[in-house]
């Protein structure tokens, strides 16, 4: 998980892509998850990453409650898509270099042990109650419909090459010949997909990959699971 | 939804005990409500203020002189562009137009929720309900927002879910 390094054009990028469709990084409503990455961030997003941008306005007018929003803050690399690489670590060294100001800053100040020791019981016990919930894993059932070249195409071999697709958190159902017209019959074919792993642009590129059998691909049917 | 039906939707999400008694009025069905003491409200946005007043949640009108008058804005293009029309060009111009408006903004007014994010999104249900997968993902500033306050079960009551599906489908139309 993570976006990247947040302080390069690429890391925007992903958060942009994140957030095109969700208010807030984590639930709906602004979180310790969103203050995190507000702080990994050097500045305002460019003006063409709109969604972005919006964002981080946004969470910029709660600086002065960042302390009391819910959630529990954690490392950089927990929040975001499940696809992007964690490269926290390795930008380390140019955290150095970095001077912008800080706008969820504050001065230090001294914890009293038993303040300290309560918050730490109370992190261990929200951890422990954390991970004994089971992740629920969003799926989707996807009817594609693949379609050849001509009425020649050699429509078994178009098959194998659809299922030799293989990727976590994919898998492939039954499938059928539906004629279209003038001899030309298309391929419509099942499969289940977990989410947050396979998507149908993936599908759509490696599928249209097989230039010798496939002209186009349509998805059918999208239905949850 | 009859504007009595939304207008007791918005008491119980403001927490007041229902009660009220409203009836409609004229060609367009205005909403009225017969209050206790003194005349009768006339109008939806009138009404709306008065019960959120009533609740003590003032701060649902707005913080600040500007997001004050957004939400008095936003009241009466509730009025005058969601309700006063009935044709599907008219509806995607109005998606449109509020795309545009939602691409730098969470919410309708300010930071935060406002009368004016409840009511239209009680005046857009019918609407969203109906739109198609590439519909939604066409106007996805306005899928995020309708999405962001169905989940105040508050405010969503016994409205029905709209499902807007995590994975793009239509890449290319944004």
């Amino acid at each position: 998980m993570g976006f990247g390094d947040l302080k390069t054009p690429a890391g925007l990028q992903v958060l942009n892509d994140y957030l095109a469709d969700k208010s807030y990084i984590e639930g709906y409503v602004p979180s310790q998850a969103d203050v995190a990455v507000f702080e990994a961030i050097s500045g305002p997003p460019p003006a063409d990453l709109c969604h972005a941008l919006r964002w981080y306005n946004h969470i910029k007018s709660y600086e002065k409650e960042k302390a009391s929003l819910p959630g529990v803050k954690k490392s950089l690399g927990k929040y975001g898509p499940v696809s992007v690489a964690d490269t926290t670590g390795s930008g380390a060294a140019d955290a150095k270099d970095d001077d912008d100001i800080d706008l969820f800053g504050s001065d230090d100040e001294e914890e009293s042990e038993d303040a300290k020791r309560l918050r730490e019981e109370r992190l261990a016990q929200y951890e422990s109650k954390k991970a004994k919930k089971p992740a629920v894993v969003a799926k989707s059932s996807i009817l594609l419909d693949v379609k050849p070249w001509d009425d020649e195409t050699d429509m078994t071999k178009l098959e194998e090459c659809v299922r030799s697709i293989q990727a976590d958190g994919l898998v492939w159902g039954s499938s059928k010949l539906v004629p279209v017209g003038y001899g030309i019959k298309k391929l419509q074919i099942q499969c289940v997909v977990e989410d947050d792993k396979v998507g149908t642009d993936m599908l759509e590129e490696q599928i249209t990959a097989f230039e010798d059998y496939v002209q186009s691909m349509d998805v059918a049917a999208f239905n949850k699971i | 939804m009859a504007a009595a039906a939304e207008l007791r939707l918005l008491e119980k999400s403001l927490g007041l005990k229902p009660g009220n008694k409203y009836s409609a009025q004229g060609e367009r069905q205005v909403p009225v409500l017969q209050t206790n003491n003194g005349p009768s409200l006339m109008g939806l946005s009138t009404i709306a203020t008065h019960l959120v007043k009533e609740a003590n949640k003032e701060h649902l009108l707005g913080s600040t002189a500007e997001e004050k008058a957004l939400v008095q804005q936003w009241l009466e293009f509730r009025i005058t562009r969601v309700d006063g029309h009935s044709s599907k060009e008219d509806t995607q111009t109005l998606l449109k137009d509020l795309n545009s408006y939602l691409e730098d903004k969470v919410y309708l007014a300010g930071h935060n929720t406002t009368l004016a994010d409840i009511l239209l999104y009680y005046g857009l249900h019918r609407f969203i309900v109906d739109l198609t997968v590439q519909e939604k993902e066409k106007y996805l500033n306005v899928s995020r927002w309708f999405c962001h306050i169905q989940h105040y079960p508050d405010i969503r009551q016994h409205l029905s879910s709209v499902v807007f599906i995590k994975n793009r489908l239509y890449a290319n139309s944004h």
